[in-house]
């Protein structure tokens, strides 16, 4: 990323920074009390957790904790506290979804990373809950000890969260990419210095829009960088308050797809998957309690099913179709989508999202429908499981997508050949 | 009397083929000029199309343009070409019929023809839009509606189709001067009744509905929030 990039005051502040060896990059806005007390509570142990005493912690300009008083926190703490650097994110625009808030803040910060040439670079949701001395460690040991480029967290499971990510994002980086992270968009990771020269050059070497996410499990894929995971005992809320969930998948999946659509000569090249080392304590798994009503969810399936099968039509191929209309007629108890159905249609989406079979907006709108009708099977299907038995079933579904790659990408590069 | 009978016929049969035998020619005219034309305009087409694609101009408009979110099926460069095509076509017409007056004894023509294509070929645009716009909110509508869990959703997508179908439908014949007044009448007869309806349906229909809906409202106690168990993201 060029300097010119970087706000005037904050390239002031790189150059007088000097060598850098941790950069924490706190990618959202931050409190200032909670920031003040993670600060105290956290500085004897900093030095240790980068093996220097050289670390930076970036915040965004707008955040509360004004530059001044950063300063004064740090001449607080002594001489080998960390120091501090603002950085600017894009303009505040309400509409703007939580997680591309979040991808701007990271592509920033690895921005900052490459300018200050740290070694590692650590980014953290903005609730601070990774800043303690031990989580630090668990994210930047791997990067230093075992040469991994990308560090990503594996939160604790619960069985019915985070299913947008278990039932499509994930499976599709493991089947695209062959990266078998648990969460390939997580707002928690750390970088090597190269994987940081990478993930800011993406902004420059690519026309995107301005709520392009970003993906780094596909970036260290594409380098053939080293993906390491570590297990975490945090769990982050994310604010989707008043957001329907078709504006939800049109952003997370729209973006996945956008990004199989640039890089589709690299994974059409790629086969099978392979397992990131995995270190840290395997995180206590939750237990959800109540099994969830899937019958709201059937109704909404039901609906799609009687109204948009026209919609279905341009971008499902007819078995697919019948496939659909078979699970409509089915019981709400006898309610299950097979897992080779939702890979198809996932992969059917993708092709249209490709070929612009209509407008993007109405096609992840007709998604939602049959997402729902999957929510519905998974939440039937697991009710009386165990968490871990959940997340075989995790597992089963991400093989299905890796076994139904062939038809991707045989419809990928024959769009127009006949699919019955 | 016969013979008199016969002879008026074979003027009149003379006058009218001396009329097609001066028509002919501008005919001929009228259809010569268009056939190059269209081989001018296929060609141009052709070479437009392939210095489009030379460029990648799909690629380079697609992140930027707008234009796929309304018409999807259709690349930029396919649309580009289309109108290079037609445009020429429109002009050869054009130059047909001036050529079928040059060629031909009947004047005037030329004059009224040119006089009505801006409407016709303002028509035309304002036919495209319509029905772009109307199948584009239609499926807008359905979409949303589904997803908000209406169960009249293709009643109300069909609705706002037709409604905008009509209304260019009027806006057509009008450019066209078409059915004059008699059209805007029927538009607004047709769309003042539909309000009408709608009002009536609502306000005597449905009023029973609205105050017991009013009244629930107002006594309902205030609901503790469920914390929701399913979480997407």
């Amino acid at each position: 990323m060029p300097k010119s990039d970087l706000a005037e005051e904050t390239k002031n502040d790189v150059e007088q920074a000097g060598p850098v060896d941790l950069l924490i990059g706190i990618a959202g806005a931050v409190n200032k009390d909670e920031m003040q007390q993670y600060l105290q509570n956290m500085n004897a142990d900093l030095s240790a957790t980068a093996q220097s005493s050289h670390v930076v912690v970036a915040y965004p300009g707008s955040s509360e904790l004004e530059s001044g008083e950063a300063e004064r926190f740090a001449g607080a703490a002594g001489v080998n506290a960390p120091r501090f650097l603002q950085y600017s994110l894009p303009a505040g625009d309400p509409a703007v979804l939580p997680w591309t808030i979040a991808s701007a803040a990271q592509k920033a910060i690895c921005s900052l990373a490459v300018e200050l040439d740290a070694k590692v670079c650590v980014l953290l949701h903005s609730d601070l809950a990774m800043l303690t001395p031990e989580k630090l460690r668990l994210f930047t040991s791997p990067v230093l000890e075992k040469a991994c480029d990308l560090v990503v967290p594996v939160y604790p499971s619960r069985k019915f969260e985070g299913l947008l990510n278990h039932s499509i994002l994930a499976p599709i980086a493991r089947a695209l990419y062959g990266q078998r992270v648990r969460y390939p968009l997580a707002q928690d990771l750390s970088c090597s210095a190269r994987m940081c020269g990478k993930l800011s050059e993406t902004d420059n070497t690519r026309e995107r829009s301005e709520s392009s996410l970003l993906w780094p499990t596909t970036q260290a894929a594409l380098n053939s960088f080293q993906v390491c995971q570590v297990n975490v005992d945090v769990q982050h809320a994310t604010q989707t308050e008043g957001l329907d969930l078709s504006t939800v998948l049109s952003s997370l999946v729209g973006s996945a797809y956008i990004e199989m659509e640039t890089y589709a000569p690299f994974w059409q090249r790629v086969r099978g998957s392979h397992p990131p080392a995995v270190s840290g304590n395997a995180a206590q798994q939750i237990n959800d309690g109540e099994p969830v009503d899937a019958k709201p969810l059937i109704d909404s399936f039901l609906l799609g099913s009687h109204n948009l099968q026209e919609v279905w039509g341009l971008v499902l191929p007819p078995v697919t179709l019948l496939e659909l209309k078979k699970l409509a007629r089915s019981s709400p108890e006898a309610f299950r989508m097979p897992d080779d159905l939702w890979v198809r249609i996932v992969y059917d989406f993708a092709l249209a999202h490709r070929l612009r079979t209509m407008n993007r907006g109405h096609l992840m709108g007709a998604l939602t429908p049959l997402y729902l009708g999957w929510v519905a099977s998974y939440a039937q299907e697991v009710a009386g499981l165990s968490p871990f038995a959940a997340e075989q079933r995790f597992e089963q579904l991400a093989r299905s997508y890796e076994e139904g790659k062939p038809y991707l990408v045989s419809r990928w590069r024959w769009p127009d050949r006949f699919n019955p | 009397m016969w013979q008199q009978i016969e002879e008026s016929l074979r003027d009149s049969m003379g006058r009218v083929f001396t009329k097609i035998a001066t028509l002919l020619p501008g005919i001929l005219a009228f259809v010569l000029v268009l056939l190059i034309f269209l081989i001018i305009a296929w060609l141009i087409a052709m070479l437009v199309r392939s210095v489009l694609r030379a460029v990648k101009f799909d690629e380079r408009t697609s992140s930027t343009s707008t234009l796929s979110e309304w018409a999807p099926r259709q690349t930029p460069t396919i649309l580009v070409t289309r109108v290079v095509f037609w445009s020429f076509v429109i002009i050869g017409v054009l130059v047909g019929v001036s050529a079928f007056e040059a060629a031909s004894a009947e004047s005037g023509i030329s004059a009224y023809v040119f006089a009505y294509v801006p409407r016709v070929i303002g028509a035309a645009v304002l036919l495209f839009f319509g029905t772009i716009i109307g199948r584009f909110l239609s499926r807008s509508v359905l979409i949303t509606a589904v997803n908000l869990n209406l169960h009249y959703a293709r009643l109300l997508a069909t609705g706002v189709r037709w409604l905008v179908f009509v209304l260019t439908a009027a806006m057509v014949l009008d450019h066209l001067a078409i059915g004059g007044d008699i059209v805007d009448l029927a538009f607004g007869i047709l769309f003042g009744g539909i309000v009408l309806a709608l009002a009536l349906a609502v306000g005597l229909g449905s009023r029973d509905l609205v105050s017991r809906s009013l009244e629930r409202e107002t006594n309902r106690p205030v609901e503790v929030p469920v914390e929701e168990k399913l979480h997407h993201f």
